[in-house]
């Protein structure tokens, strides 16, 4: 996805600088041909607007840049409610992941877990001893 | 890989806590131990960052858990070299370090005074009140924390964790309605939580069950766990604790429903219909069984579930299958 994504930027980009190039070229050929021929006979009127096919390819080189930058975007977050706490629940860590596979910064799990976890109220002597516990528990296990 | 250290270690596994406690001593070796708040410094320096906090704060909660005391004393003399002894919140940390290395009962009575004189200093020191009500819950003193508790409800009734601590405390004393409403209060405050949803209808349905088949008030109860499943399944996607939820009520519901039941005249309580029940019977059945399938697959996508949560899914399931009941 993401080197689609940048292929077709750097199509585009080279696109434009094309365009660019062509329509620095095509003035100055201009430049000088009017200089030229302002010389030998001063009627003849010269146009100076720029030929279709350069304009077509910087339009058309533009929007290639877009698609590739619309393409390279990170997949959006979900606006409906049910659907986003689905996510959260469903994938949970995995769902909120950036390209390069860390974890949001302002993911949180379920933003109401406060309520069941309580951590101003925690009760620390109990955490305390059940870990003791765990410990006492999982070495005997590994002496087995 | 590692939990964050943003988010609050309470409820996490054993294996996680030691895990993070084990990076206390990288942590605090590889930040400064003090930072300056002056903008000047701040030019030489690097800045602070509340994240930086917050971390200090879960690190002091999942050492203390693990018994890595000396780790959870560096983070606390960080907070309080940046925040002053003055910090409401510093002080609940500071407290909740002394009440971890308590050792006996003595020890503990004398936080407790701590927590009194501070309070009759200041006695909207929320923290330090929250504190007071857990510490008070942990010596087994649950009528004094009820009395903590609704007392820091009168002046400060918005505060949602409050409520929850309080229903959570009736709970255990098995006080069903008075737990009931204490919820109730927290869906007011909260109203999208669906997690309480779920919570309010297995507090329902444990009142229900508690209270005996029969009765209206059964009937009520049960019609009120019904709604509050199919509200947090509403406002979730393939939500397993509601649907878990969900099945369970329905099926004790059509279980019950063989034998007559008591009309009751309050109106907006009656159950729905035999149909509507096994409707959703059934839609209940089908999604456990699908996040069931999934989750034990490991497919992408769903992996957020817990384990244990899977598992009980799956008994439920096979229960029904086994007692040959087909729906």
């Amino acid at each position: 996805m993401t080197l689609i994504s940048k292929a077709i930027t750097g199509i585009g980009g080279l696109l434009l600088a094309h365009a660019c190039y062509s329509a620095q070229e095509h003035s100055a050929l201009q430049s000088f041909r009017a200089t030229s021929t302002a010389t030998l006979t001063s009627s003849s009127a010269v146009s100076t607007s720029l030929p279709i096919d350069i304009v077509l390819e910087t339009i058309v080189s533009t929007f290639i840049i877009l698609l590739g930058l619309v393409l390279g975007t990170r997949p959006l977050r979900p606006i409906e409610w049910r659907v986003w706490a689905g996510k959260i629940e469903r994938e949970g860590e995995d769902g909120f992941k950036d390209r390069n596979g860390e974890v949001n910064k302002d993911y949180v799990g379920n933003p109401f877990g406060i309520f069941e976890s309580r951590p101003n109220f925690v009760d620390i002597r109990k955490q305390r001893k059940e870990f003791a516990e765990w410990v006492k528990n999982g070495e005997g296990q590994q002496g087995r | 890989m590692a939990p964050s250290l943003f988010r609050s270690p309470v409820q996490l596994p054993p294996a996680d806590a030691l895990e993070l406690s084990k990076q206390a001593p990288a942590i605090l070796r590889s930040f400064p131990s003090t930072v300056s708040s002056s903008a000047i410094t701040d030019l030489f320096s690097a800045p602070e960052n509340p994240e930086l906090w917050l971390t200090y704060e879960n690190l002091i909660l999942s050492s203390l858990r693990t018994g890595d005391d000396k780790a959870a004393h560096g983070c606390l003399a960080r907070l309080l070299a940046r925040f002053g002894n003055e910090n409401e919140r510093v002080m609940a940390l500071g407290g909740l370090v002394k009440e971890a290395e308590a050792a006996n009962n003595g020890e503990l009575e004398r936080v407790l005074k701590e927590y009194d004189q501070i309070l009759s200093e200041n006695d909207t020191n929320i923290p330090i009140m929250k504190r007071r009500i857990a510490l008070l819950r942990s010596m087994g003193r649950l009528s004094d924390a009820a009395t903590a508790l609704v007392q820091l409800l009168d002046f400060s009734p918005t505060d949602a964790e409050a409520w929850s601590e309080l229903s959570d405390l009736y709970f255990s004393q098995g006080l069903y309605p008075q737990a009931i409403y204490a919820e109730e209060e927290v869906l007011v405050l909260a109203p999208n939580a669906w997690n309480v949803h779920a919570r309010l209808g297995e507090l329902q349905y444990m009142a229900a069950t508690a209270s005996g088949a029969g009765g209206g008030a059964y009937q009520k109860q049960m019609a009120e766990a019904v709604k509050r499943f199919s509200r947090s399944i509403e406002l979730c996607d393939d939500y397993l604790r509601g649907y878990y939820g969900l099945k369970l009520v329905t099926g004790r519901i059509l279980k019950d429903s063989a034998k007559p039941t008591k009309v009751t005249d309050e109106g907006d309580f009656l159950l729905p219909d035999t149909k509507t029940t096994e409707r959703l019977n059934q839609l209940a059945t089908a999604k456990l069984a699908e996040i069931v399938r999934h989750s034990s697959a490991q497919d992408r996508g769903w992996r957020g579930y817990n384990p244990a949560e899977v598992a009980a899914a799956r008994e439920l399931l096979s229960e029904d299958s086994s007692s040959g009941v087909v729906r």
